[in-house]
């Protein structure tokens, strides 16, 4: 039975570790979602990246106002421009989101979670 | 408009914080590509010379402002983990920074801030006099995060967190300043006005005070830093390389600790002796 206990708590605290390394990792990649642009600061998420795309597929590409994470108006002179962006760094802050949250799932101990 | 970061450092007995914004000063300078100034007192400057750190000190810092030190008698304990002393808290001079500054454009953060990301270099740009740490974000999470952590008191403000401060040098931000300078002068008053604890000066509650006045009483999603993400002095810095600082936590504030690590994240480790324990691997960073 202690040998059993002593188990759980080792997975209990591997569990712990593991939920703050994901929770960090989140963080770090909610943080390099966030763009700051002609004095307004969005979120880049799937909502933006469509809207965005919406706007270049209507025509509207020069002089677009776009609410911020604080709903204020900011004013996009070259959507194209500003879209290339976004997209860019979409993909690569969620393949690097992507591949880091892999490397925590394959971890078997707390050694390899702090590796990750 | 010429932009750069600055440290305030004032030393006493126990803890080195020259030494610790050797460290914090040259990774904000790394990873934001902006110069970083010190703000710090003559027996500081002192001590750095007698420790051999000044001629480091002048390399990394594009200015050494030399302040007074503030006379106060603001003690707060201090843990180490399990273990906890008390020291002077001298931190009272944060209002003076608008009259220090050398930049147009300031991001003030304390010396035990480590930027290990460009995160903050984003707000530069944002259209505002004024950028405070907008709360409290904790490593474990909400289960560690207390109400008097979010609010300066129970039925008070919400907290700002001056852990990290960016501001322009505009004529609204000086009365701000000088507004923090009067919330410190009379904090009693402002305590019973707005309920908090006033037995030691925050410049945390001193802020949130000033901006809730001056921006009419009201608490509005105005632009703010990002939360301070942050590692309480329960827990313990425990190693460092290679821009991974690896931490021992503890998720309930009692003797159990667990392991984890933090990399490309600003973090903000309030355990200094654990940063002294670790400066040798910290200034191999830089």
């Amino acid at each position: 039975m202690q040998e059993e206990f002593k188990k759980a708590l080792d997975f209990s605290n591997f569990r712990q570790t593991y939920s703050i390394q994901r929770k960090n990792l989140k963080e770090k990649i909610d943080a390099k979602l966030t763009y700051g642009f002609n004095g307004g600061i969005f979120k880049i998420d799937r909502g933006l990246l469509n809207f965005v795309q919406m706007l270049i597929d209507q025509g509207r590409t020069e002089g677009v106002v776009i609410l911020d994470i604080n709903e204020n108006p900011v004013l996009i002179d070259k959507l194209n421009e500003f879209k290339d962006e976004i997209f860019d760094r979409y993909f690569s802050t969620t393949l690097e989101y992507f591949e880091e949250n892999q490397e925590l799932k394959k971890s078997r101990s707390i050694e390899k979670l702090i590796d990750a | 408009m010429k932009k750069g970061i600055l440290i305030f450092a004032h030393n006493n007995r126990q803890i080195d914080y020259a030494r610790m914004s050797l460290v914090t000063g040259s990774l904000a300078k790394k990873n934001l590509g902006v110069p970083v100034s010190l703000a710090t007192d003559p027996s500081t400057v002192e001590w750095m010379r007698e420790s051999n750190i000044f001629d480091k000190a002048s390399e990394i810092f594009d200015h050494i402002i030399i302040v007074n030190r503030p006379q106060e008698n603001n003690n707060r304990k201090f843990f180490d983990g399990k273990e906890n002393f008390v020291a002077p808290f001298n931190n009272g001079n944060r209002s003076s920074v608008w009259e220090i500054t050398p930049y147009e454009h300031t991001l003030l953060i304390d010396s035990d801030y480590f930027v290990l990301s460009d995160n903050l270099s984003k707000y530069w740009q944002v259209d505002a006099d004024l950028l405070i740490g907008s709360g409290y974000n904790d490593i474990v999470g909400e289960s560690r995060t207390g109400y008097l952590d979010r609010y300066i008191s129970d039925t008070g403000v919400k907290m700002l967190w001056a852990t990290t401060v960016m501001f322009k040098k505009t004529q609204s931000t000086k009365i701000f300043f000088e507004l923090v300078q009067h919330i410190k002068d009379n904090y009693r008053h402002f305590a019973d006005v707005y309920r908090f604890n006033p037995l030691m000066f925050r410049n945390d509650i001193a802020f949130s005070v000033a901006r809730h006045i001056m921006y009419g009483f009201e608490q509005d999603a105005e632009y703010s830093l990002p939360p301070i993400f942050s590692v309480t002095d329960k827990d313990m810095l425990y190693d460092v390389d290679a821009n991974k600082f690896t931490f021992l936590i503890t998720p309930t504030m009692n003797d159990q600790y667990c392991i984890t690590t933090v990399k490309d994240k600003d973090v903000h480790i309030m355990n200094k002796q654990s940063i002294s324990r670790n400066f040798d691997k910290l200034m191999e960073l830089v």
